[in-house]
C-alpha cells in the first residue's frame, strides 16, 4: 500500500472535527479510490461507536451518604466557629 | 449547572457541609463512571471516586473558582486512578517497549496472545468485551479515550484536566483510537 501518510492523519483530524474543507475533500476522494484506507476509516469509526455505546453506569446506591460520612468533621466545626 | 455549583462551593467554604452533598449528587455518576472505565472494577472505582470527593472537600479552599468544578474533580479523580493503576502494576510496564524491538510493547504481545476462541467470545456480553479492550489500552491513551468518548469532553477540557498541551492530548487520542481499531475490528 503506497498511500500518503497524511491520509491517516486526515482521518483523525476528521474524527476530531479539525479538518479543513480542502483536506476533507482530499480524504473523501482518496477513500473512494482506496479500499484499504476506506476499511481503516470504517474500523476507526466502528471502534469509536463501540466505546461510545458502552452503557452509562451510575454510582452505587448510598454513594453520596458514604462520602458525607467520611468527610472530616473537625473542618466543619472549625469553619463554623469563625 | 456551574452557577449552582459555584454557589454551593461558597457555602461549603463557609462551613455548610450539607451543601457539599449536593455537589456530590451532581457529579457522582460521572466521576464513578470515569473511575470504573479506567480501573475496570466496581469496588475499586467506588473507592477511588469517594476518595476524589473527599480530597476535593478537604482542599476546597485551594479550588480556583474561575475554573469549572467538573474539570477540577475530574483532575483529582484521574490522578487517583493513575496512582492506583501504577500501584497495582507488577515490575514491568505493559506499555514499555520490549528491549531490542522497535515499537513493540509488552501490551501488543499480550493482546495478540489473548484473542479468545469464537465460542468463548460469543458467550461474553459485548459490553464486557469492550470494557476489556479499553482496559488493555496503555493508561495514558485509556485516560484520553475515556474522557473523550465516555465522558464526552472537548479536547480543550481534556487538556485542562490532564494538564497537558492540546497537541499531546490529540496524539494520545489518535494512538488510542488506532489501538482500539486493531483490538475491536474483529468484534
Amino acid at each position: 500500500m503506497s498511500c500518503p501518510d497524511h491520509i491517516v492523519d486526515y482521518m483523525h483530524d476528521y474524527l476530531d472535527e479539525e479538518i479543513s474543507e480542502r483536506e476533507e475533500q482530499e480524504l473523501r476522494k482518496h477513500l473512494h479510490s482506496c479500499s484499504d484506507c476506506e476499511q481503516h476509516f470504517r474500523e476507526l469509526k466502528k471502534a469509536i461507536a463501540f466505546v461510545q455505546n458502552t452503557s452509562h453506569i451510575k454510582a452505587p446506591d448510598g454513594f453520596t451518604a458514604s462520602v458525607m460520612a467520611k468527610l472530616p468533621k473537625e473542618k466543619k466545626k472549625l469553619e463554623m466557629s469563625r | 449547572m456551574e452557577t449552582i455549583v459555584k454557589r454551593r462551593i461558597k457555602q461549603v467554604i463557609k462551613g455548610d457541609q450539607d451543601a457539599y452533598g449536593e455537589i456530590v449528587e451532581l457529579y457522582r455518576d460521572k466521576v464513578f463512571q470515569l473511575c470504573y472505565r479506567m480501573l475496570g472494577d466496581r469496588h475499586e472505582a467506588e473507592d477511588i471516586a469517594q476518595e476524589a470527593f473527599i480530597r476535593a472537600f478537604i482542599n476546597i479552599n485551594s479550588f480556583n473558582q474561575n475554573l469549572k468544578f467538573s474539570s477540577w474533580i475530574y483532575r483529582i479523580a484521574t490522578n487517583l486512578c493513575i496512582d492506583r493503576i501504577r500501584k497495582k502494576k507488577p515490575d514491568y510496564f505493559l506499555d514499555a517497549e520490549v528491549p531490542g524491538t522497535e515499537g513493540l510493547t509488552m501490551y501488543s504481545q499480550i493482546s495478540s496472545d489473548t484473542v479468545l476462541p469464537e465460542d468463548e467470545l460469543e458467550s461474553l456480553e459485548l459490553q464486557d468485551e469492550v470494557q476489556k479492550e479499553i482496559s488493555k489500552l496503555p493508561e495514558k491513551y485509556r485516560m484520553a479515550i475515556v474522557l473523550k468518548y465516555i465522558e464526552e469532553l472537548s479536547l480543550n477540557e481534556i487538556s485542562e484536566i490532564l494538564d497537558l498541551p492540546l497537541g499531546t492530548v490529540k496524539t494520545r487520542i489518535h494512538r488510542g483510537r488506532e489501538a482500539l481499531r486493531q483490538q475491536l475490528k474483529n468484534v
